[in-house]
């Protein structure tokens, strides 16, 4: 038994040395504890709605994450149980954060007030709900990138790509299967006149065999059941899957049609969770009516 | 200064510390575990079958070629199938398969003349080519499965040329083959099929003659600079093949309406 101990004692004291965090790259940050939907989805300012996004869709598993807030860039955590009791609150959080990778070693959270950011400073902007909205010029430049957006090609029922405008910058946010999309959205966007900064939150999507399985078999049975959203290259209804959960997204026409996409994905093999986001859009037709 | 200097050295060891620590466990775990049964190539694998087409024709790698038509996106040169039931289109597809390349080699050479070792690197280095092309649009994946595609390829008619020269290059350690391998009349012939049905889904033949004055000379030749006009053709064959799947993948007519029509960012 004891010979079994030192090894055993040895790796845990190395792997502890080896892994601790590098103090020179330590950062603190502020930010907003989101769950990994609600962050990608980005619903605009941090309003009580978002808030309700952030925790309800935390409670049914989705993984807790930071939206930074000088710049709105979202953190992956390496340690989730850490952040999951500030799941819509504001924190600080002191880690190695690694922007390009969008994730942050973490070492300590801790909540703060909202009055504790300032209105002049840039974390500010996020809070404001006046920042999002999008008039005069700003929503022509609001439809130029929503024009370049929706006429990429790689773009399937397995992506879904959103953005947020914050005064003149742009927030892309979503995920996508392909790693082109994530560079190509920015470059369209990028090259838009009247656009200045641009987060890229686009997540690119694991291509693992059961996702695969899970994106095949909910693709087919909601082609099955509501034909009339799919057509040749694209669909209405975009489905996101992630480590066998599966994000409903888009538009439907009724509520019966949402409800009828929940029960065929809930009944795909291998799918843990169902999370029905899709929006119930009237037609032109009823609308008139 | 002082302080700037360990944080530097501290940092340093952390990093060696830790790949240390990675190469520690992976060593640990060859050790523990049981050797497994040897395994063998299998006989022949090494020696890849020598596959023969006629100057100028077509080498029957394709399931089919009465379908292929001109395809004017790419150039004259170039005939393209789509598989024209939208339920088994490209777009339906979020993964790919390369498979290893193939070579045809033109009857008009005398085959015991070129090396497996000098097909297998011409094979080689397309299908690095390919995987480069497509896999940012395409995921290049190992397994077929739902949504992934099979992308078969072959090099149609490479030829022989003449004696190599030797290098007296000490630091060149790829051998130096007997006779160059001609690129001059290849081209190239591929298809797309679903990797669990082997259906058809899109094809191409392509006759443009990016090979012309190319030469491959050596069992490693992206080593050698000469034969840099053999990376080019390759690589814009590859290119090639690229382009077609933009092509149809490009959003047109009814399409293009529906997906402008239907693209909302979230919370509008």
């Amino acid at each position: 038994m004891k010979k079994f101990m030192v090894p055993v004692v040895l790796l845990a004291a190395g792997a502890a040395l080896c892994f601790a965090a590098d103090p020179s790259k330590m950062k603190t940050i502020q930010g907003y504890a989101d769950s990994d939907i609600c962050a990608r989805l980005m619903l605009g300012p941090i309003s009580p709605e978002r808030i309700e996004c952030s925790q309800s869709t935390h409670k049914q598993g989705a993984a807790p994450q930071i939206v930074r807030l000088t710049d709105n860039l979202v953190f992956e955590v390496n340690k989730t149980k850490m952040l999951k009791d500030y799941v819509g609150k504001f924190v600080e959080a002191t880690g190695e954060p690694k922007e390009k990778d969008g994730r942050i070693k973490l070492e300590s959270v801790k909540e703060i007030d909202r009055p504790n950011i300032p209105p002049g400073a840039p974390g500010h902007e996020l809070m404001d709900a006046r920042n999002f909205r999008a008039t005069g010029d700003r929503a022509k430049t609001f439809e130029k990138v929503r024009h370049e957006l929706a006429m990429m090609p790689y773009i399937s029922e397995f992506d879904f790509i959103s953005f947020t405008m914050v005064g003149d910058d742009v927030i892309l946010t979503g995920w996508t299967v392909r790693i082109t999309n994530r560079s190509t959205a920015y470059n369209l966007v990028k090259n838009i006149e009247g656009v200045n900064r641009i987060t890229n939150n686009i997540e690119v999507l694991p291509m693992g065999s059961f996702d695969m399985q899970i994106r095949a078999g909910a693709r087919a049975a909601l082609q099955r059941m509501l034909s009339r959203y799919f057509w040749g290259s694209g669909s209405d209804i975009k489905i996101i899957v992630k480590n066998g959960k599966i994000i409903l997204l888009g538009r439907v026409a009724t509520k019966a049609d949402s409800d009828i996409a929940n029960i065929q994905c809930n009944a795909v093999p291998n799918a843990f969770h169902v999370f029905n986001l899709l929006k119930v859009a009237p037609s032109e037709d009823k609308k008139k009516g | 200064m002082l302080t700037r200097g360990i944080d530097a050295f501290g940092s340093g060891l952390r990093r060696n510390c830790r790949i240390g620590f990675f190469v520690w466990l992976v060593a640990l775990a060859g050790c523990t575990q049981e050797p497994k049964p040897g395994v063998e190539s299998k006989p022949g694998e090494s020696k890849s079958a020598l596959r023969r087409v006629e100057p100028g024709k077509e080498s029957g790698f394709l399931q089919d070629y009465s379908k292929l038509k001109p395809n004017e996106k790419l150039g004259g040169d170039a005939l393209t199938y789509v598989n024209p039931d939208k339920m088994k289109s490209l777009h339906r597809y979020v993964a790919i398969i390369v498979d290893p390349v193939q070579v045809y080699v033109s009857t008009a050479a005398d085959a015991s003349l070129i090396p497996d070792s000098g097909r297998g690197a011409v094979a080689k280095y397309f299908e690095h080519a390919l995987v480069g092309a497509v896999s940012d649009a395409f995921p290049v994946v190992d397994s077929p499965g739902p949504l992934v595609l099979r992308l078969r390829a072959a090099l149609v008619g490479i030829d022989l040329g003449g004696k190599v020269a030797p290098l007296n290059d000490p630091a060149m350690t790829a051998k130096p083959m007997d006779r160059a391998i001609v690129l001059e009349k290849v081209s190239v012939e591929m298809e797309l099929v679903d990797s669990e049905t082997g259906e058809r889904i899109a094809a191409a033949v392509d006759k443009a003659t990016l090979g012309a004055g190319a030469e491959v000379g050596s069992e490693n030749f992206s080593r050698i600079e000469r034969y840099n006009e053999a990376k080019m053709a390759f690589d814009q064959w590859a290119g090639r093949v690229r382009e077609f799947l933009d092509s149809e993948h490009e959003l047109t007519g009814e399409d293009a309406e529906r997906a402008l029509q239907s693209y909302q960012p979230y919370g509008k």
